[in-house]
């Protein structure tokens, strides 16, 4: 497997650069405030808490990237099981410890197929998991509410397990840390934009049943911005590929925006829908880490399957490197 | 059990909250820690202290109290780890608050590895004895409860406190009465370690305010409660003499 240095390609460095300057940037004006006595003392705490929160999270999520392929494999398999946990707690699925175990299996199973360059069974994976979740609690012979944990289940698996192990795949690229870097850094910026052009414009509520606070201004305005920085990174990364033509960077830029904001959607119609706030309590300001990483359920497959139309991941790579054959 | 799409009932609680409080209940992780811990107690517990149980077949299914009297705190080791199944896996020992969830260690211990639910002495609020009475009959779960109190200093029985009923009044959840024995030869630091047993009592009560609640009831239940072991801790002789008049 070839490895590439950590800042190889420009688009790492300037990614990795932009972020600690806006969060420098940010406790700058957060202080500024506190300075000059603008805006009320909950506000800056939260603003502080946020910012903290940030400064924990995002060393969490770029470092696996920059260290190598086995720690970005390591930290998606950490990610889905902390989604998963948070996922059963509010939707009463852990108190089906088989559905839920099975799941965790599935969720290691596609992270080891990821981990192992195996194609094959990263694809089967999906049929073969969903069909042991749908087999797996027939023998304790309790129909009573089969149809709500099996789909509980299955849903579980295909958003933590077989969807967001598309990001351990990628990294079987040797170019893979700008692409992961920048749909890291554009699926959490989407989510600031949407608050900020929702706060600047204002205007009509987008779906007020399933999430009061956004509004048609914030999503229009995180998809401009979404599909313009996407485009623009892409453009670098993808330079001399069959995908480098303006049409197939916007529409990955589409893609991201759309499934960023669908993601965020999803998991507040979750939340609606049970009658809770937050998923959990870990990240303060944030919530819990699903309400963090939402937006990356749903771009993690898309963008994959996207690219991996024009480009492939790891195409020239060898396979089954643990499994061997 | 009909599958309900409801949060945990201790959703949103901040972590140490969450440690010491009477509406937690255990995830994957939590059972799969919580049957190893069963696994090495009753491990140490067969090889250092040669436990026997008896009577276990008489252990009715899920929910029930299982109460015993108490003189160490072996006791409460012994009866999660003797539990079996679902029994086991829905057991929460009752445990005194200032003892077992004074610090955010000690509180991780208790909840994770012997699921213990914090009992605050001398300041427990009825709506918390109330919370464990609702979670006892909607959750289907096992509390291990010593009705004593505290630990007999001298190892021997005594009256158990009225609490017990106010626990599943008006319910129809069965009280399991036990008895340990050796237990408190056992644990003084100064005493070698020696043989334990555990012996549940083949006998149930019911809830006693299914009929109109008299004057006096929790103090009868509690005496009812307390005949079981208390037979059993007689002499030998005295229990099959008793048993023959009867």
């Amino acid at each position: 497997m070839i490895r590439q240095d950590a800042f190889a390609h420009p688009v790492t460095v300037g990614i990795v650069a932009a972020t600690a300057a806006v969060l420098a940037a940010a406790a700058a004006v957060i202080g500024a405030m506190a300075l000059g006595g603008r805006g009320s003392p909950e506000l800056r705490r939260e603003l502080w808490l946020r910012l903290g929160s940030w400064c924990l999270l995002l060393p969490l999520m770029m470092g696996p990237v920059l260290l190598g392929r086995e720690w970005v494999v390591g930290a998606v398999t950490l990610l889905g099981l902390a989604c998963l946990r948070e996922f059963d707690r509010a939707t009463g699925l852990f108190r089906e410890p088989l559905v839920a175990g099975l799941v965790v299996l599935g969720i290691l199973a596609a992270n080891f197929a990821a981990l192992d360059h195996w194609y094959g069974f990263f694809v089967a994976l999906w049929p073969l998991t969903v069909g042991v979740i749908v087999v797996g609690t027939i023998p304790r012979d309790r129909p009573q509410g089969y149809v709500q944990r099996t789909a509980l289940g299955i849903f579980a698996y295909m958003l933590f397990g077989a969807g967001l192990a598309h990001l351990s795949y990628m990294a079987n690229e040797p170019g893979y840390r700008p692409i992961l870097l920048m749909l890291l850094t554009t699926v959490a910026l989407s989510d600031v934009a949407a608050f900020t052009f929702g706060k600047l414009i204002g205007g009509p509520k987008l779906l007020p049943a399933t999430s009061p606070n956004k509004s048609v201004s914030g999503a229009l305005g995180a998809l401009a911005v979404t599909t313009l920085l996407v485009a623009a990174l892409s453009s670098a990364i993808f330079a001399g590929t069959p995908m480098a033509r303006p049409h197939w960077l916007i529409l990955l830029g589409i893609l991201v925006g759309i499934g960023a904001q669908a993601g965020d959607l999803m998991l507040s119609s979750i939340k609606r829908d049970i009658g809770i706030k937050d998923m959990g309590t870990i990240l303060p300001g944030h919530g819990g880490v699903l309400d963090r990483f939402n937006s990356l359920l749903l771009v993690a497959p898309a963008s994959f399957h996207f690219i991996g139309y024009f480009v492939g991941f790891g195409l020239d790579q060898p396979v089954r490197l643990i499994t061997g054959g | 059990m009909e599958f309900r799409l409801r949060p945990a009932r201790d959703h949103g609680l901040p972590a140490e909250e969450r440690l010491r409080s009477l509406s937690r209940e255990r995830g994957l992780g939590g059972l799969l820690l919580g049957s190893a811990w069963r696994m090495a107690l009753r491990g140490y517990l067969a090889a250092f202290h040669r436990l026997e149980v008896t009577g276990r077949e008489h252990l009715p299914p899920p929910p029930f109290v299982l109460i015993a009297n108490h003189c160490s705190h072996l006791d409460a080791l012994t009866l999660s780890a003797v539990l079996r199944g679902e029994a086991a896996r829905r057991a929460h020992a009752l445990a005194a608050g200032d003892t077992f969830f004074g610090s955010a260690l000690s509180s991780a211990f208790a909840a994770y590895a012997i699921n213990a639910l914090p009992v605050w002495r001398k300041r427990t609020r009825s709506g918390e004895l109330a919370t464990l009475r609702e979670r006892l009959v909607e959750d289907r779960l096992v509390y291990i409860l010593f009705p004593e109190g505290t630990r007999a200093r001298d190892g021997a029985m005594a009256p158990f406190q009225p609490g017990i009923g106010v626990l599943v009044a008006g319910t129809q959840v069965p009280v399991v009465p036990c008895f340990l024995e050796g237990c408190h030869a056992a644990w003084p630091p100064q005493r070698r370690w020696r043989r334990t047993a555990a012996t549940p009592w083949p006998g149930r009560w019911p809830a006693p305010a299914r009929s109109r609640p008299r004057r006096g009831w929790r103090r009868s239940l509690a005496r009812a409660c307390a005949t079981a072991p208390r037979a059993w801790a007689a002499p030998p002789s005295a229990v099959w003499r008793r048993r023959r008049k009867a």
